[in-house]
């Protein structure tokens, strides 16, 4: 496994989850988050951005996407869309060249160079942003 | 604030619909072969995408292009490699809004920027990523029901009418994304606000606030981007969209259903003031 691994840490807690609203909660459980330092903020606020630099994902399979051991991850609010399904496609040890769709709420592909942050400030839920992967177009 | 009448509304969608801005298209001269073919002068339309519009383009230029050195086409404006999955008008808007006309692009079929730029495959790839930011933007308004509701053919019909820049076809379907009477009031708006230094900023952010009165752009940034505000309450920078200022005073649920782009979402360009606006 190559070095990008370390960046990604397993969250302990894990339960069932549902992604049923687009209402976001402050999550609690961030023992993991040593790391409290902020993205580089150019002029933008931090207001909404709280304070913590790492967000809870929660990855699922769809379609005939293999399952992942571990499903919870702690990954760096500034990570890109695109950096999260290069992770997935190293963990299942599949082609970097086989295709990735990740989806939100089931519905939509969020574009692979949006931030992560970005993606869960708008549609995380309980603390959490739930992705659902996929091999191939899931939800058209 | 009263609503303008709907005559004036659409009056004002069409305009915009309409936008156009000149470009000159040169190819990047290390990727030729001999002869250095001319320029390219084309009006592009604002709210279309450059994969839709540059086939001419690319097929002028491949033509001087060694076949070994044919690789996929990418765009660059002063060293700034340009996303084809924004739209024409925001990245003029971001980037090129304060220099002289025509914009000057530049052609590249090599060195594909892999770190700046998702690959274009074909046309369906812009169709999916422009259906997908329509499903984004109807999750913020809506809970994604009316995009849900609607059938592929709906979709289709949305597409094709910003494919073929058909006002008429695209309205027809697109008034259901925008309704917002009712039960349908808008949950969130759908914005972004770009920096030509940073990636965008995108959060919830309600058309109506806890007292019941309706935000304005000015509610937006306040909230959004404080650090942004003069202690004379002054904006320090310059809001822009479809290459105009917009009066902050706007309601934002007016402008989300008015000037939003076709993929449902108000994208903002936040730019520095012009240095020389004190003599």
């Amino acid at each position: 496994m190559s070095t990008d691994d370390t960046e990604l840490k397993e969250t302990t807690n894990l339960e069932p989850t549902d992604e049923a609203s687009a209402d976001k909660k402050p999550t609690e459980n961030d023992e993991e988050l040593e790391n409290k330092e902020q993205q580089p903020q150019a002029g933008a606020s931090n207001t909404a951005i709280e304070a913590k630099s790492k967000i809870d994902v929660l990855l699922k399979p769809a379609g005939d996407a293999p399952i992942m051991k571990k499903k919870r991850w702690a990954v760096e609010r500034n990570k890109r869309v695109s950096w999260i399904s290069e992770f997935i496609k190293k963990y299942l040890k599949l082609d970097q060249k086989e295709s990735m769709f990740l989806y939100v709420q089931q519905s939509f592909a969020p574009s692979p160079d949006t931030e992560i942050g970005t993606v869960f400030d708008c549609f995380g839920s309980d603390g959490k942003l739930v992705v659902h992967y996929c091999r191939t177009q899931a939800w058209g | 604030m009263k609503h303008i009448n709907m005559a004036e509304d659409r009056e004002i969608m069409r305009e915009i619909w309409d936008g156009r801005i000149p470009v000159c298209f040169s190819i990047y001269l290390e990727d030729l072969e001999s002869e250095e073919p001319e320029s390219v002068y084309l009006m592009m339309p604002r709210l279309s995408y450059f994969p839709l519009v540059t086939e001419k383009i690319q097929k002028h230029f491949i033509k001087y292009v060694s076949s070994e050195k044919q690789g996929e086409m990418w765009l660059e404006y002063e060293g700034q490699p340009l996303k084809w999955h924004y739209p024409i008008g925001l990245l003029f808007d971001l980037f090129a809004c304060k220099d002289n006309l025509p914009w000057s692009v530049t052609v590249h079929f090599q060195n594909f920027p892999e770190e700046d730029l998702i690959h274009c495959s074909s046309k369906e790839a812009v169709e999916s990523h422009y259906i997908s930011t329509v499903k984004e933007a109807d999750t913020l308004k809506h809970r994604g029901q009316v995009i849900n509701s609607m059938q592929k053919r709906d979709h289709k019909q949305l597409w094709s009418g910003l494919l073929h820049e058909k006002f008429d076809q695209f309205w027809s379907v697109n008034k259901k994304l925008m309704e917002s009477s009712g039960e349908d009031m808008f949950k969130s708006i759908p914005f972004r606000l770009y920096f030509s230094e940073r990636p965008y900023v995108q959060q919830l952010f309600r058309p109506v606030n806890a007292e019941g009165y309706s935000q304005t752009l000015r509610d937006l940034l306040m909230e959004v981007v404080p650090s942004l505000w003069n202690e004379d309450k002054t904006f320090s920078r310059t809001v822009v969209i479809h290459g105009v200022e917009p009066s902050l005073d706007m309601p934002l649920l007016w402008m989300s259903e008015h000037l939003s782009y076709p993929d449902n979402y108000l994208h903002f360009c936040i730019l520095d003031k012009p240095k020389v606006e004190k003599g």
